[in-house]
């Protein structure tokens, strides 16, 4: 396996002379090829700070990020356009659809902007529409449909592009429990089957429990990791809480 | 902390925001006080006792200012407090009461008119000293302008501009109660809907406005379908018939095809092709009645400046056509004649070019043949002899010989028009001469005189052996014919000459009507162009706005763009297409609603207008591109600036 994502030494400094407020102190990681990384922490740790970086829309203080290999603090804003476009795949809380284009429209996105012939993308936003069980709704508006729907459409943008790396900040943050389950049994079946990488931040421990292996962030630093290995998902669940509860913070954060 | 302070405050802190309300409120004031105190100047004050229409002009388009501006501050206003819902919002949410909230914006926006008002009226008191000069250079008159401000235009802005104010500081302090707290908040973020549409819808469209053109296209005078709807009806359709289709074609047209281009998948799943044609779907159908309104008032500007232009335009060659000597009278006595010689010869502005005096008849005519739907039975022409006509043809530099025999007569209409004059050539008449007729036949139709046409009319050349013949017994009238060099500034030496002729010489002159003419196209024309520039500034300043309010509603959808990887290039490719697309359609349907009339206008008059209308509208979109750049830059800025 291969590393698909190296941070190192990433810092991330607010403010001016005198009035500095550290959001990342020193965070090395190391993400492999095919690996389902969960990100958790109290709120105010820094792990929108970390996704905002490791997605390229925030830059670091100083540090070093790698992704596939190519080092992307160095890169202009053209260039990191494109690599967001053709490495990345994003899932936002709030869904981020647009809303004058249909479900499939939605999807055909990141492929029309890389120019991929029209042939190629029809076939493969069926593929993925059927993973994610959208087929019924290609043809509707954003507006029309339920929040879990817009999820796994945002869910079929982020990996219809065959990114190198998943993206997810809080998806599950505004769905109910049962389309949280469902878009969670997707991602890790994308995981599973299809070797996709992702990295998903969430205060949500059962949402971290689908994750192979967690990272636990405090004020700006990574203050522990722990793996899945062999673990059912309730006792993963359960060894999340254990190191929630000594972080002092969140449970009231647990379902 | 009193109210008043308050929103003096929020003003001072906000002042970049609130820039570009006050400046189209200061430049309503401009434009209507400069046209204010043109009115009220002394020197047009004193122009207009000589010719009463400049003054009911000038009144007339004092009233289309006043509707306009104040629509367009209310336009302008509603921009601003739309923005401005949120504040509001939070002031009532921090538990300010209504009723000081509506006070604070009345203040506020009371304020502000009144700033406008003052910093208006000192900018308008330095520009109206501007337009009054170019005024009298295109109106061709040489007085020194001795321009003051007066009074009664101050006071004439102040209350126009107050009542105005006073309404929308009004309409300020009814925001808050005409909205519930969580609207205040919400202001942009109603859902929209694609929009539906219909072929048929969109093919009427096209059919009306189908309709109005062909309508428009007719000759108006022998149309069969203008007879018989009426000609005060007619024109009444056809603008209906286009505006409407112009409505129905940016509503349903557009998003027809729009719609239509989207079954191509090659080309809209390419790239930002897929985002600018779904925004401009969602967007045009609410535009459309903005559009609509946009393209109405081109048409009107447009068409107005062109045919003010056009007559300024054409004046001197019309003139010429008039007037082809530039002093023309009957003298019977030499007295007379040698006066003027001595005068031109004394003057030391004017040369002579050419001095000709002929005998011409004045015979009454039979024209029953001519079969005119206008004129009487019975004409008036001068009559001149082959062989003069040939050597004053010559002298006036036109390569045109004329030999006739017997019977053959030519004649000279300066004013020919195909559709009103009648068929000359082939026609026969008859002179009336004492008791006997002489008929005679016209072989050749000259468009040109080489009389003064309100000395001569309109004037029949005829064989030298009939001219002799008929000299005999009519009495023959002297004519007088003098060129002069430099003759469109000749006012003194015409004010001189015009003093010593009596009525029944019938003096025309060049100056006289080149004067005329520039007087009265050259008001036009500043009107128009005034007026024009008005709308123009007003018609893009709310494409302006509207557009920087959508792109305030359109900014997260940016956001989202950007985050998935559109680069800040495409980004501005897409407004730059999208904006092009709302420019363009009004700026496109404008133009040919205005090609259209100026067609239709210049098949009626007999004039050519394309290069004055050309011009016109070269520079109406040069000056409207300018805003599509400042628009898209504007809208670039607001939806790529990050919190």
């Amino acid at each position: 396996m291969k590393p698909i994502l190296k941070a190192i030494n990433v810092q991330k400094v607010f403010g001016v002379k005198g009035n500095v407020y550290k959001a990342l102190e020193d965070i090395n990681l190391e993400i492999q090829e095919g690996e389902f990384v969960g990100i958790m922490g109290p709120s105010g740790a820094g792990k929108s700070t970390l996704l905002n970086i490791l997605s390229t829309i925030d830059v670091p203080s100083s540090g070093d990020i790698i992704i596939d290999d190519q080092n992307i603090i160095q890169m202009t804003e053209e260039q990191l356009s494109d690599f967001r476009r053709n490495k990345l795949g994003f899932i936002f809380q709030d869904y981020n659809l647009l809303d004058t284009l249909t479900v499939k429209e939605n999807i055909v996105l990141p492929l029309a902007l890389s120019k991929v012939p029209a042939k190629e993308i029809e076939e493969r936003v069926n593929v993925v529409a059927d993973t994610f069980g959208i087929g019924e709704i290609l043809d509707k508006y954003p507006y029309h449909i339920s929040g879990g729907q817009k999820q796994r459409t945002a869910a079929s943008r982020a990996i219809v592009a065959n990114p190198s790396l998943i993206l997810a900040d809080e998806p599950t943050g505004a769905l109910d429990s049962k389309s949280a389950t469902d878009l969670l049994e997707s991602l890790s079946s994308l995981n599973d089957k299809n070797k996709s990488t992702i990295m998903m931040v969430t205060h949500d421990v059962y949402a971290a429990s689908f994750a192979k292996r967690v990272l636990f962030i405090k004020d700006g630093r990574i203050f522990t990791e722990i793996h899945k290995g062999q673990m059912s998902r309730k006792e993963f669940f359960r060894t999340i809480l254990d190191i929630l509860a000594s972080l002092g913070g969140s449970d009231h954060d647990v379902i | 902390m009193t109210l008043f302070s308050i929103a003096r405050k929020t003003i001072r802190q906000n002042f970049s925001n609130y820039f570009l309300y006050f400046a189209s409120m200061i430049f309503s004031i401009v434009i209507y006080f400069v046209f204010v105190s043109l009115k009220y100047d002394q020197t047009i004050q004193a122009t207009s006792d000589t010719s009463p229409k400049i003054n009911s002009v000038f009144s007339g388009a004092a009233v289309v200012l006043i509707i306009f501006v104040a629509v367009f501050i209310w336009y302008s206003n509603s921009f601003f407090t739309r923005k401005r819902k949120k504040e509001v919002g939070l002031y009532s949410l921090l538990g300010v009461r209504k009723k000081q909230i509506g006070r604070m914006l009345f203040y506020e926006n009371f304020i502000m008119g009144c700033l406008a008002l003052i910093v208006g009226i000192l900018l308008g008191s330095v520009l109206s000293k501007f337009f009054v000069t170019i005024l009298m250079k295109i109106m061709g008159y040489n007085a020194i302008v001795n321009f003051t401000i007066s009074l009664e235009a101050i006071i004439n802005t102040i209350i126009v501009f107050m009542i105005i104010t006073l309404i929308t500081s009004f309409h300020g302090y009814r925001l808050i109660y005409r909205f519930k707290l969580i609207e205040l908040f919400q202001a942009d973020k109603e859902g929209e809907q694609e929009p539906r549409t219909s072929f048929i819808i969109a093919l009427l469209s096209i059919l009306l406005i189908g309709i109005g053109y062909w309508l428009a296209l007719q000759n108006m005078l022998d149309s069969a379908i203008w007879r018989k709807i009426g000609f005060l009806v007619t024109p009444l359709i056809i603008i209906i018939t286009v505006i409407l289709g112009t409505y129905l074609l940016f509503s349903s047209l557009t998003v027809y095809l729009l719609k239509v281009s989207r079954k191509n998948k090659k080309k809209y799943w390419n790239g930002i092709n897929l985002i600018g044609t779904s925004q401009l779907l969602f967007r045009i159908k609410g535009n459309a009645r903005t559009l609509t309104i946009i393209a109405v008032l081109s048409a009107t500007t447009l068409t107005a400046v062109g045919a003010a232009y056009s007559l300024y335009y054409n004046n001197r060659s019309n003139v010429e056509m008039a007037d082809p000597s530039s002093m023309m009278f009957i003298a019977e006595d030499n007295n007379i004649a040698e006066q003027v010689n001595g005068m031109i010869t004394n003057s030391k502005d004017h040369d002579l070019i050419y001095h000709e005096a002929l005998s011409t008849l004045q015979v009454d005519a039979d024209v029953t043949n001519l079969n005119s739907k206008f004129y009487s039975d019975e004409m008036i022409y001068t009559v001149v002899s082959n062989r003069d006509f040939n050597t004053i043809a010559k002298l006036q530099g036109r390569n045109d010989v004329l030999s006739l025999q017997s019977n053959e007569a030519a004649v000279l209409d300066a004013m020919y028009s195909e559709q009103m004059s009648p068929v000359y050539v082939g026609a026969t008449i008859s002179l009336k001469i004492n008791d006997r007729k002489e008929n005679v036949t016209f072989n050749h139709l000259k468009k040109y005189s080489i009389f003064n046409y309100r000395t001569a009319g309109t004037t029949i050349v005829v064989s030298d052996e009939l001219f002799a013949g008929l000299a005999k017994e009519i009495q023959p009238e002297n004519m007088l014919l003098y060129k002069i060099t430099n003759e469109d500034n000749a006012e003194q030496l015409t004010k001189d000459v015009q003093a010593i002729m009596p009525d029944e010489a019938r003096f025309s002159s060049f100056y006289a009507d080149y004067a005329a003419g520039l007087e009265s196209s050259g008001l036009l024309i500043f009107m128009g162009g005034f007026l024009g520039l008005v709308f123009l500034t007003a018609t893009g300043s709310i494409i302006y706005f509207k557009q920087l309010t959508e792109a305030n509603s359109d900014k997260e959808r940016y956001e989202i763009l950007h985050k998935i990887g559109v680069n800040k290039k495409e980004i501005r490719l897409v407004i730059a297409k999208q904006m092009a697309f709302i420019f363009g359609l009004p700026l496109i349907a404008g133009i040919a609603h205005c090609a259209v009339a100026l067609t239709a206008l210049s098949r009626l008059l007999q004039i050519n207008l394309v290069i004055p209308v050309m011009i016109c509208m070269g520079v109406y979109t040069c000056i409207y591109i300018a805003y599509y750049f400042l628009t898209v830059n504007a809208y670039y800025k607001t939806v790529t600036k990050t919190k």
